[in-house]
């Protein structure tokens, strides 16, 4: 066996040309799909059961939904030239029919989130409030309509469908990296996803919620399935590397399988799994939490490793390329603004319509008797 | 156009005589064409054998094309490699491939990068966004975001020169002679003999891009991601190990 040893003295370090500001974007509108479909039982498909949770996914969803084209617009190195998408036809790239899709899920998400609140914007509209006649305005003079719910439901599905089909397959073309270009990528992008939104859900559940413990075990099943299926798509990549018998799953394991760094991040990915899959299962009530926190954290990492670890691992030079987070716009601050985005939104939608005051709750001045019955007649 | 620098110096003179016989106008280097000219196919075989890794094509590129600190449109790439307890360097130059199939360009979501009638991929950086994706999916790590620009850049060929009927800077500047530029649709050309007679390797085949920057004596080793040990300022302890 011939024994040759190879030094790089002289190669050029590419820097990451995805931004954090791409993990936020992919983080947060896979959380706003992920909260969306939560949705859906408890307010298109009407089952009661559903609802509370419902309603934190409903947050969820459109707080990430909004927040999320910031983070993409800011991650273009020219975003004010974001118009360029929409003067041209470029049917053979995935951004270019993300720039589609996107205006349509969101516009979607805001008419479904309005057609599920409307309810509640009524009943505060009752209250004798400065307010009032705002929510009055914005319910437009009309409550709960199960129908429209369901049309707006059945629309935003196929937004977000049509988002998380192409923000999967936008990374999985790129055959020039292969830890990308996998058809695994796709679905490991929506179960992270879910697995996040439902983190999410257990979070606010205690955070601006009511703590609801049905809703926390709900969630926690939830959440174990989820992770069940995160577990299986990993195991089969894995499985597919290991064994060789796809020639690109193994060249992708091949690409980091000798890294200490992707050694410790693959341990702490499984660790971020396992552990609130097991808690999950074992005591689903009283740690809504715990599980919650660390399945959010553990689809935001996914998303890190995938972007800033996948373009930390050169395309011809030897080794990986050096990342070090900015602590600019284009890292830290990136990362804290896009959170604090969302957390103004989250504030301001729990401020205008508390989750612990929905209508049966609320002190209906002029109620009609029938808070979540169907209020079509304008007051 | 056809040779690298030592061979256009040697013709310099009848090329002078036929500019002012044939008294053509001269293309303006400012002018460039968007599209090019379909009659030609430029590609560029390079002779790893004969490159001293001096970087001269490195800096006269930056010169060239303005490129900003910290960023290369082409870079000698340059190795130890030892076998059989003897050591030597390896030097490979790198560049945009121009690729006959390139993967840059269906990922561009706004058509700035396209690739000319005469095989030049170039970006229209009035028009990029700035999104990377042509960044990612290129093979061959040569493309980067220019932050004066905040656009996609990458070699064009020098295809301002090229135009201007002048070799690409890199060329031009070779002192050993190992990059030759020319017209693959010449059968004559230099280019289009070194393809058809030295069967020279491309980077990476595998990807299908078809590279129209070919090399002669390119070792296979060094035609795809190098499997080594990264840049003496940055040691691995496990590859102190195996040097020990």
């Amino acid at each position: 066996m011939m024994d040759t040893h190879i030094v790089e003295v002289i190669n050029v370090t590419r820097e990451v040309a995805w931004l954090p500001w791409a993990v936020q974007y992919f983080f947060l509108i896979g959380l706003s799909v992920g909260g969306l479909l939560l949705s859906l039982p408890g307010y298109a498909f009407a089952r009661d059961g559903w609802r509370p949770l419902g309603r934190l996914a409903l947050i969820v969803a459109l707080t990430c939904g909004l927040a999320a084209p910031v983070a993409l617009l800011s991650d273009l190195h020219q975003p004010g030239r974001f118009w360029h998408f929409y003067v041209v036809f470029r049917p053979t790239s995935w951004m270019w029919w993300g720039s589609l899709f996107i205006p349509l899920y969101i516009g979607g998400l805001l008419v479904y989130g309005w057609a599920c609140l409307r309810e509640e914007l009524q009943a505060h509209g009752r209250v004798d409030s400065r307010l009032a006649g705002l929510y009055r305005l914005a319910a437009l003079g009309g409550g709960r309509d199960d129908r429209l719910i369901r049309a707006a439901g059945v629309f935003v599905l196929a937004g977000a469908a049509l988002v998380a089909l192409y923000t999967g397959v936008e990374v999985a073309v790129v055959k020039a990296r292969p830890l990308w270009h996998t058809p695994f990528l796709p679905v490991q992008f929506l179960t992270t996803a879910l697995a996040g939104a439902v983190g999410l859900v257990l979070i606010l559940n205690r955070v601006v919620g009511t703590a609801d413990r049905g809703v926390e075990v709900l969630g926690n099943r939830l959440l174990a399935a989820v992770l069940a299926a995160v577990m299986l798509c990993g195991g089969l990549w894995l499985a597919l590397g290991l064994s060789e018998l796809d020639a690109g799953h193994a060249a992708a394991l091949d690409s980091v399988a000798g890294s200490e760094a992707w050694r410790v991040t693959a341990v702490w990915a499984v660790a971020a799994t396992v552990v609130p899959f097991v808690i999950a299962v074992a005591r689903p009530a009283g740690t809504g939490l715990l599980t919650g926190l660390i399945a959010v954290h553990s689809a935001w990492m996914f998303r890190w490793t995938v972007f800033i670890g996948g373009q930390s691992v050169p395309k011809t030079g030897a080794g990986f390329y050096e990342y070090a987070l900015p602590a600019g716009p284009d890292g830290l601050m990136g990362i804290v603004g896009t959170a604090g985005l969302w957390l103004f939104l989250l504030i301001l939608m729990t401020a205008l319509l508390p989750v612990s005051s929905t209508p049966a709750a609320g002190r209906p001045a002029n109620a009609s008797g029938h808070p979540g019955g169907r209020l079509t007649a304008a007051e | 156009m056809d040779r690298s620098r030592r061979n256009f110096c040697l013709g310099a003179g009848a090329a002078t005589v036929g500019a002012a016989t044939l008294a053509a106008v001269p293309r303006d280097a400012d002018a460039v064409s968007a599209s090019g000219d379909a009659a030609h196919r430029w590609a560029m075989v390079v002779d790893v054998r004969k490159c001293v890794g001096c970087q001269a094509c490195t800096v006269a590129c930056i010169m060239e094309n303005d490129v900003p600190e910290n960023s290369f449109r082409t870079i000698v790439s340059t190795y130890e490699v030892t076998e059989q307890g003897r050591a030597g360097s390896y030097m490979l130059p790198r560049l945009c491939n121009h690729c006959e199939d390139p993967p840059c360009i269906p990922v561009c979501p706004t058509g700035a990068t396209y690739q000319r009638r005469d095989g030049i991929v170039v970006v229209d950086n009035s028009v990029c966004v700035g999104c990377a994706y042509c960044v990612q999916a290129c093979p061959y790590d040569a493309r980067f975001i220019n932050h004066e620009t905040q656009t996609a850049d990458k070699c064009t060929f020098c295809v301002h020169r090229v135009e201007a009927g002048l070799l690409p800077a890199c060329v031009e500047t070779c002192v050993g002679g190992a990059r030759i530029f020319g017209d693959l649709k010449d059968p004559d050309s230099t280019v289009s003999k070194l393809v058809r007679e030295q069967t020279p390797k491309v980077l990476k085949p595998e990807m299908g891009t078809q590279p129209r920057v070919f090399y002669i004596g390119l070792d296979p080793k060094m035609q795809g991601k190098v499997d080594g040990t990264p840049t003496l300022w940055r040691p691995a302890p496990h590859a102190e190990k195996e040097h020990a």
